[in-house]
């Protein structure tokens, strides 16, 4: 029987265990490190590869070219700004002559205009006619100018009064754009 | 039995001799994560920075390139032509000449009299105030004739473009009238304002039309112009 205690093959075991330990903290010391570096040079490398300060030196170039052709892109400016104005205007602007011209043609020819007044809100129309029937046509017409709501929205009567000097009917009317 | 610990120098050097070895990469370890933590959030923010400097920087060369095309087509000449044929119809200042040329003429076509008129001479470089916002020179002007007269003069006028006018009034009686005219004007600003960088915008189908819609009324106006020069001039021989 033997007596002998080989206590060697434990010692090797737990120290096998204990060196590979070792050699993974080591290891992992060395990648964390290694790691670190790398991220931070790839990092580097990449803002490298962006290079923003290149491209602002192609848009410094750009700017350079763009002050040569300054004049001609503000002439460019002043014409847009001109049409958007002068299309702005031409769309605002009342046409007075237009609303005049409608309403000539709702006077018959036996009522002659003594004033015609008109503005951007309102017109006077003031006239003269021996016969009653032509100033009720004259009315009528005015009269489905409102209703239809054609120019004119409303109609007054300011006047109808017989000149017995002259035998004649004076008449003042008045409507609201 | 209670195992009592006894924790002396020599203890603390027997612990130390046996992890020792584990001590230098902890270090390390602990060093790379300070380091991580110090330098590598920063550079990332530098590298997040740098791509949206660079997107904004690639956007304004695209559009410097875009209006670096446009401006390249454009011909000087035609492009100083077309301003003057608007800057007629809508003067960048109060241009008394055309509006009294325009009245003129327009009186001569339609053969009505203009009797005395008076326009307010303001500041040039400030704009009169009033409810449709444009800036406009308005006045009255009196003229000798009858409503029919009155109104071929509105009619006529009122198809002038130079410069760009409104009627907002007229008073016609049997023998006289009265017209209220107003004559726009804008003046610019300053095109200081206009930046190398700001998008250049080419002049628009519509646009073009409108510029030749204002050659077609002035090359009319021009020629009525010569017409009435001739019937003066032989009126006086």
């Amino acid at each position: 029987m033997s007596t002998n205690i080989n206590l060697l093959i434990h010692t090797d075991k737990e120290t096998l265990r204990q060196k590979k330990r070792i050699i993974f903290f080591n290891l992992a010391a060395a990648v964390s490190l290694i790691g670190v570096g790398l991220i931070y040079f790839g990092i580097a490398i990449l803002i490298q590869i962006v290079n923003p300060g290149s491209l602002e030196r192609e848009h410094q170039k750009l700017l350079v070219e763009m002050s040569k052709l300054q004049s001609r892109q503000k002439n460019l400016f002043t014409l847009n700004n001109r049409i958007e104005n002068i299309n702005k205007i031409m769309k605002a602007r009342d046409t007075i002559s237009k609303k005049a011209n409608i309403l000539f043609t709702k006077v018959p020819s036996k009522l002659p205009l003594e004033s015609f007044e008109i503005d951007n809100k309102s017109v006077i129309l003031v006239g003269q006619s021996n016969s009653l029937s032509v100033i009720g046509e004259f009315l009528s017409s005015l009269t489905d100018m409102v209703r239809k709501k054609d120019t004119i929205k409303s109609l007054t009567l300011n006047n109808l009064e017989l000149d017995t000097e002259k035998n004649v009917y004076n008449i003042s009317v008045r409507s609201e754009f | 039995m209670e195992q009592k610990v006894n924790v002396d120098i020599t203890a603390l050097i027997i612990i130390f001799n046996k992890n020792k070895s584990y001590i230098l990469p902890v270090l390390i370890m602990l060093i790379s994560l300070f380091l991580f933590l110090q330098f590598v959030p920063p550079q990332f923010n530098a590298l997040i920075k740098a791509r949206e400097e660079a997107k904004a920087t690639l956007a304004k060369i695209a559009k410097l390139k875009e209006n670096l095309n446009i401006l390249s087509n454009i011909n000087d000449a035609e492009l100083n032509s077309q301003l003057q044929t608007l800057s007629l119809a809508l003067p960048l200042r109060k241009d008394y000449v055309g509006i009294l040329d325009t009245i003129n003429l327009t009186a001569k076509k339609t053969k009505v009299d203009v009797g005395s008129f008076s326009i307010r001479i303001g500041d040039i470089s400030t704009s009169e105030s009033n409810a449709d916002f444009f800036p406009m020179i308005r006045f009255p002007v009196p003229i000798s004739t009858d409503i029919v007269g009155a109104y071929r003069f509105v009619d006529e006028i009122s198809q002038a473009a130079v410069p760009l006018s409104n009627v907002y009034y007229v008073n016609a009686g049997k023998d006289s009238a009265s017209v209220g005219l107003a004559f726009y004007y804008m003046p610019l600003g300053s095109t200081s304002d206009v930046s190398p960088d700001a998008t250049v915008v080419p002049v628009s189908q519509k646009g073009l039309k409108l510029i030749d819609q204002l050659i077609e009324l002035q090359k009319e106006s021009l020629q009525e112009t010569s017409l009435v020069s001739v019937a003066t001039s032989s009126a006086f021989k």
